[in-house]
């Protein structure tokens, strides 16, 4: 469980970050975090690993004090996947590069090899395993990455702009993943921009606006907010609109693509 | 703490690069021309090379402080110069340990911190445009202007590049301050190559860039704006060379050491 309590965060040069922000992550929970650019998802998404230190109040990470703890002890918990694969890739071979995170964090030779096999495996990289990580393509480094992080099994994980480059069955897997990480009682934690992917996995949304926090709710509920979707400048998922605008809605706005293909079908041969 | 510290080394990178990187701002010496800047710099660098007493560097030393303190940056000048204090006494400690008289090594070590503030003062003022401009004012080589001011453009990127490499690896477990000398100087492998690789690429994307908005295409470019003197730059220059001419007569003239 993750509590961040009326923390405020100022920049050197005095610009303030975040202000006064509350929030409850619980264990097992989707939470995307949206908001423009420079609203503060980035820098609210930093303290959760201790990578920034709140300027005034508080964050605990499963009881523990980010003030008080190393940015690697909370890392064991809390994995973050970074926007750009290039800003981390420095291995010989893709093997070696999921297995830096492993040894950092202490794990027996025989677990590294264990956690490793699955993870190219699991994110189809293992013909790739002796080759360089700069030779991969966009997408697979963007994969890549993503192994590095769940090869050590972290109890968060916090995903900033995963679908940025990515094609639709890209995101379609993505999803998939994120689905199974759900489902294996982990908590996941979305930075995007992207809202129909947001959308597709209907989760807590938490919208963030000059550093504040100025709506948290179910999916449905937040986007359906027509002064936070303006404050925020969001637009609205288009299947959320679509549910809207048709002349018989249905009693629960469509939560993805296949369930409004079978409503529209049915519909249409009604 | 380990993470602060690793913390610290990207910051303290920080505050030393914010020592000579160009912020905008609004004050009497950035309203000048930068040619006029630039005779300042020079001004002062003669002054502190000809200054042979502990008095006359303080006194160059002051008057670069006093500038900045006009061109409100007074601030971020001192911190580089403060930064430098520690070469200066280096030179002081390497000055006496070979037999310099004691005078003569402080002479040098202030003088040492007078010419980086002052190249530094006309650095914290001038834009990379400005300074693109006045290098092309001295007829330097297009490729060679263009390529030093894009380094100096780049700077401020590529620190923010090394912190959110460093976060990311970091968040990796990798804690640069644990381990031995060895180890340590190992931990900067994950940072560097991340580095190194992107502002590779950065630069190949910026050639294409270029190329395709015809970089080249002429042998000399026309500028969209001119550098143009204005009376006050003419006279805030004609000023501090009497001040510079004022100066030297004294220091070489009047009490001149040794």
């Amino acid at each position: 469980m993750i509590k961040i309590e009326s923390v405020t965060f100022k920049h050197q040069n005095g610009t303030v970050a975040l202000q006064n922000v509350s929030l409850e992550i619980r264990t097992g929970e989707a939470t995307a975090i949206v908001g423009e650019n420079g609203a503060g998802k980035t820098t609210l998404v930093k303290h959760l690993n201790g990578l920034i230190k709140p300027t005034e109040g508080k964050v605990t990470v499963f009881d523990l004090d980010t003030k008080q703890t190393t940015v690697a002890q909370l890392a064991r918990k809390v994995g973050v996947v970074f926007q750009n694969p290039d800003h981390q890739l420095f291995s010989e071979t893709v093997s070696d590069e999921i297995a830096f995170g492993l040894r950092n964090f202490g794990f027996p030779e025989s677990v590294i090899k264990k956690r490793l096999e699955w993870a190219l495996e699991f994110f189809g990289l293992t013909e790739y395993r002796d080759s360089s990580p700069m030779m991969l393509s966009g997408g697979e480094k963007k994969r890549l990455c993503l192994a590095i992080v769940l090869a050590w099994d972290p109890e968060v994980i916090v995903l900033d702009e995963p679908t940025v480059g990515q094609d639709l069955v890209q995101k379609e897997k993505l999803r998939e993943v994120i689905k199974m990480l759900l489902l294996r009682g982990k908590t996941v934690i979305l930075v995007s921009h992207d809202m129909e992917f947001v959308w597709s996995l209907q989760p807590r949304v938490i919208v963030m606006a000059k550093g504040r926090v100025v709506a948290d709710g179910a999916a449905a509920e937040v986007f359906s907010r027509p002064e936070v979707v303006g404050e925020a400048n969001l637009m609205k998922p288009q299947l959320l609109e679509l549910s809207v605008h048709l002349k018989n809605p249905p009693q629960k706005p469509f939560a993805d693509i296949y369930e409004a293909r079978q409503w529209l079908v049915s519909s249409v041969s009604r | 703490m380990v993470g602060q510290q690793c913390f610290e080394v990207v910051a303290g990178m920080q505050w030393v690069s914010s020592g000579f990187i160009f912020r905008h701002m609004e004050s009497p010496v950035h309203s000048l021309d930068p040619r006029t800047r630039l005779l300042f710099a020079v001004e002062l660098f003669v002054l502190a090379l000809v200054a042979d007493s502990p008095l006359e560097v303080s006194i160059v030393s002051i008057v670069v402080v006093s500038l900045a303190i006009v061109a409100k940056i007074a601030k971020r000048l001192v911190r580089t110069m403060s930064f430098t204090a520690g070469f200066a006494v280096m030179i002081l400690v390497i000055n006496m340990l070979v037999g310099q008289p004691l005078v003569y090594s402080i002479v040098l070590a202030i003088r040492f911190i007078a010419i980086v503030g002052g190249t530094s003062l006309f650095f914290l003022t001038t834009s990379p445009d400005e300074l693109e401009y006045v290098m092309k004012w001295f007829r330097l080589p297009q490729d060679m202007v263009f390529a030093f001011v894009t380094a100096v453009r780049f700077v401020p990127v590529l620190m923010l590049d090394a912190t959110q490499i460093m976060d990311a690896q970091k968040s990796r477990g990798l804690e640069m301050q644990k381990g031995n000398f060895i180890k340590r100087i190992r931990n900067f492998i994950p940072v560097l190559v991340p580095l190194v690789v992107t502002a590779v690429i950065r630069s190949g994307e910026l050639a294409e860039a270029m190329e395709s908005r015809a970089y080249g295409a002429v042998k000399k470019p026309s500028s969209l704006y001119a550098l143009r003197m204005r009376k006050r730059d003419w006279a805030t220059g004609a000023i501090s060379v009497m001040l510079l001419v004022v100066s030297l007569y004294y220091f070489l003239v009047i009490a001149p050491i040794g």
